[in-house]
């Protein structure tokens, strides 16, 4: 059996009466591109956050490559290997490019808290973030202000600062949201380039996107899965064309 | 112009990559600022001295070793305000734990006869600074924003009121008085001359000062940075934001402990002035006016700040509302600071049309002379009649004495005021589209970002 990256066992959220997420059992084998899809208040950020530590559970367990995250900070979920980015962009704005992607590397280059070490002297670390930016298309850009990116640029940088730290779990909410065709695609080649190995589990509203990098499909409604199998049998799923489909898939 | 500060001012940027060595004049364009301020620094007393009597006027070299304590205490309020964005109204605590833990050190010392050199005590003072950053740190660092300034504040209150009830160490109302020299020093200098004293400071402010723009390029430094810009980012970064206050707190304790110890050293009495919220306001005060964004920001603010409390105040008792005022246009107007206005220029510049600017200059400089000039002759006529006439004070204007009893004087200081303000109105606006222009006009050439 192939260990599972991400496993979740009757998770559930409410925030004051209203439950959220409705007893979700999830596991997501070391390795799949797994992409979850539902309709607007499927509760599919919420459960991006209760993975990445964002906001407790209200019962029911996660875990992560076999240990169960209760009680850990964003911080500590993190040191185990996740990494995740926003769906409203969440960048260090008054902080050039370079700097928000080396932001990214320092802590699993083992950089910490130091007080005595000159970042200009890392060179190994600048050429990493050098190249990354390069990957990112953002190299032209790298001692801009990343407050004053463009929309794409920005999102761009969001995918870069996840996966900087080389976490082997990688959360994308809506990577492609608000991004032309062209930069769409753009995206989607470099998601597939960097989760090359990894597991990637994202939340997408592009269903070219989606069928054309997840290996798994996951279908939440109303904070219950009613659906997750491979995108041909999801396609073809009768609860999932009624649900949410609808006529784009029949 | 605040408009125009939508992102901080660029300090010298560092190099991506380390160069391992670097030319000579490459250093000199990198590090001009320093150097440039270095020898100013060793210059300037001499500009003072009375070659009659033969020594430096007291009175300057006062002044510019207050400009250098505090220029280091402004710097490193801005570690926290400026860096890690937590604007802390106890700071003074830091500052004020290190000047009394150089007046008991020195004391001890002539006491116990044990030789440590009189040109280590502002480290003396670091080290106190440092232990209360560990503890006040530990507190405070457990919240950000709105709730870090309220504990800061608490702390700093508790702090100034311990100090007038535990005589033994804060000295109650006499504070603690104590003598620099010591006859022992690493270089055989006696610090009996206020000038002696100066070049000490001036060579522990550069050490500090190196030390702080140092560590803005450091992982912590930076990630400071960050926790400023987006707290919880930092977090799915892998760092947890708690701690990179309290290091930060930390540090900065440590850099204000050494500005106390220098201000011990100045003056040879630490009072609980030192720790009070005054002082806390002052530091505040020249980081704001100075400019938050830039490294040297805050030192620009300390000279300024220092300038009014110890020259202005010399001829008008109304000083602190000047720098009031001064702090109140410089938030609303430029809230980059004095750094931030001239940052503001370089898009300009670089486009070779600062000349462009001189007229638009010329028109609002006249207004705001009137203007100026209206509210301080009110302002002095106002405080003459409430403090200075019982004093028995004369007054006068430009050495012209003047009756404030007469009408005529009040008229023309309000007719100066309001005339000056609504002339500045319509220059400003005149002086707003010129600069708009400008700055549009970098902007479509790609010289803003």
């Amino acid at each position: 059996m192939i260990e599972a990256a991400i496993q979740l066992t009757d998770v559930r959220k409410s925030f004051g009466r209203t439950e959220i997420i409705r007893g979700v059992n999830l596991t997501i084998p070391k390795g799949q591109r797994h992409a979850i899809i539902g309709p607007n208040g499927a509760g599919k950020t919420t459960l991006f956050n209760l993975i990445s530590g964002r906001f407790p559970v209200s019962s029911g367990s996660i875990t992560l490559n076999g240990q169960n995250t209760a009680g850990l900070a964003p911080q500590q979920i993190n040191h185990l290997g996740l990494s995740r980015s926003f769906q409203i962009t969440s960048i260090f704005p008054r902080m050039t490019v370079f700097e928000n992607i080396r932001c990214g590397l320092l802590w699993s280059r083992g950089h910490k808290y130091s007080f005595w070490s000159l970042l200009g002297m890392q060179r190994s670390l600048n050429e990493e973030a050098e190249q990354l930016l390069e990957r990112l298309n953002l190299h032209n850009r790298r001692h801009v202000y990343a407050g004053l990116l463009s929309y794409a640029e920005q999102r761009a940088l969001e995918i870069g600062i996840t996966i900087a730290g080389g976490a082997d779990v990688i959360l994308l909410d809506e990577p492609t949201a608000g991004m032309s065709h062209s930069e769409t695609d753009y995206a989607q080649q470099m998601i597939r380039t960097v989760s090359e190995g990894k597991t990637l589990i994202m939340v997408e509203h592009d269903m070219s996107v989606v069928f054309s990098l997840a290996d798994v499909i996951t279908v939440l409604v109303y904070g219950e899965v009613i659906a997750s199998d491979a995108p041909a049998n999801i396609r073809s799923n009768r609860a999932v064309q009624q649900a949410y489909l609808g006529e784009e898939a029949a | 112009m605040s408009t125009h500060v939508n992102a901080p001012t660029p300090t010298p940027a560092p190099a991506p990559v380390a160069a391992p060595a670097m030319p000579a004049s490459t250093f000199l364009r990198r590090h001009w600022a320093w150097l440039a301020m270095l020898v100013l620094m060793l210059v300037l007393p001499w500009l003072f001295y009375d070659h009659a009597r033969g020594r430096h006027s007291g009175f300057a070299i006062t002044l510019m070793s207050e400009m250098a304590l505090m220029a280091v205490f402004a710097l490193s309020y801005n570690m926290l305000m400026g860096q890690a964005g937590l604007l802390s109204f106890g700071h003074a605590i830091l500052f004020g734990i290190g000047a009394y833990s150089v007046a008991h050190t020195l004391n001890w010392i002539k006491a116990s006869g044990v030789p440590i050199p009189v040109e280590l005590m502002p480290l003396v003072g670091g080290i106190g600074g440092l232990v209360c950053g560990i503890l006040a740190g530990y507190v405070a660092t457990k919240q950000r924003a709105t709730a870090f300034a309220m504990i800061t504040m608490g702390i700093g209150e508790l702090l100034t009121a311990a100090a007038l009830m535990f005589m033994t160490f804060f000295g109650g109302e006499g504070g603690i008085t104590t003598d620099r020299v010591t006859d022992t020093s690493i270089f055989g200098i006696p610090y009996t001359r206020p000038i002696q004293v100066y070049y000490l400071l001036v060579a522990w402010a550069i050490i500090a000062a190196v030390l702080m723009y140092l560590q803005t390029q450091t992982p912590l430094g930076r990630m400071a940075n960050a926790t400023r810009d987006n707290y919880e980012r930092t977090q799915f970064v892998g760092y947890d934001p708690r701690v990179i206050r309290y290091w930060q707190f930390i540090l900065a304790g440590f850099f204000a402990g050494i500005a106390g110890g220098m201000y011990c050293l100045v003056y040879e009495i630490v009072t609980f002035d030192t720790l009070a919220a005054v002082k806390s306001a002052n530091a505040l005060l020249a980081t704001y006016i100075g400019g938050a964004v830039g490294f040297f920001g805050p030192v620009m603010g300390a000279v300024v700040v220092v300038g009014m409390q110890s020259g202005v105040s010399l001829h008008t008792s109304a000083w602190l509302l000047y720098l009031g005022v001064i702090f109140i246009a410089m938030v609303m107007f430029a809230p980059g600071g004095l750094l931030g206005l001239v940052a503001n220029h370089i898009p300009i510049a670089r486009m070779g049309r600062l000349g462009e600017l001189a007229v638009p200059y010329a028109r609002i400089s006249l207004p705001t002379a009137l203007a100026s000039a209206g509210f301080i002759l009110f302002v002095e006529l106002v405080t003459h009649q409430t403090i200075g006439a019982s004093q028995g004070k004369k007054f006068a204007l430009l050495g012209q004495p003047i009756d404030p009893g007469s009408t005529i004087v009040w008229v023309a200081s309000l007719v100066a005021m309001l005339v000056g303000t609504l002339w500045l109105r319509r220059e400003g606006s005149f002086f707003m589209a010129r600069w708009n222009a400008l700055i549009e006009d970098a902007k479509a050439r790609g010289i803003m970002s």
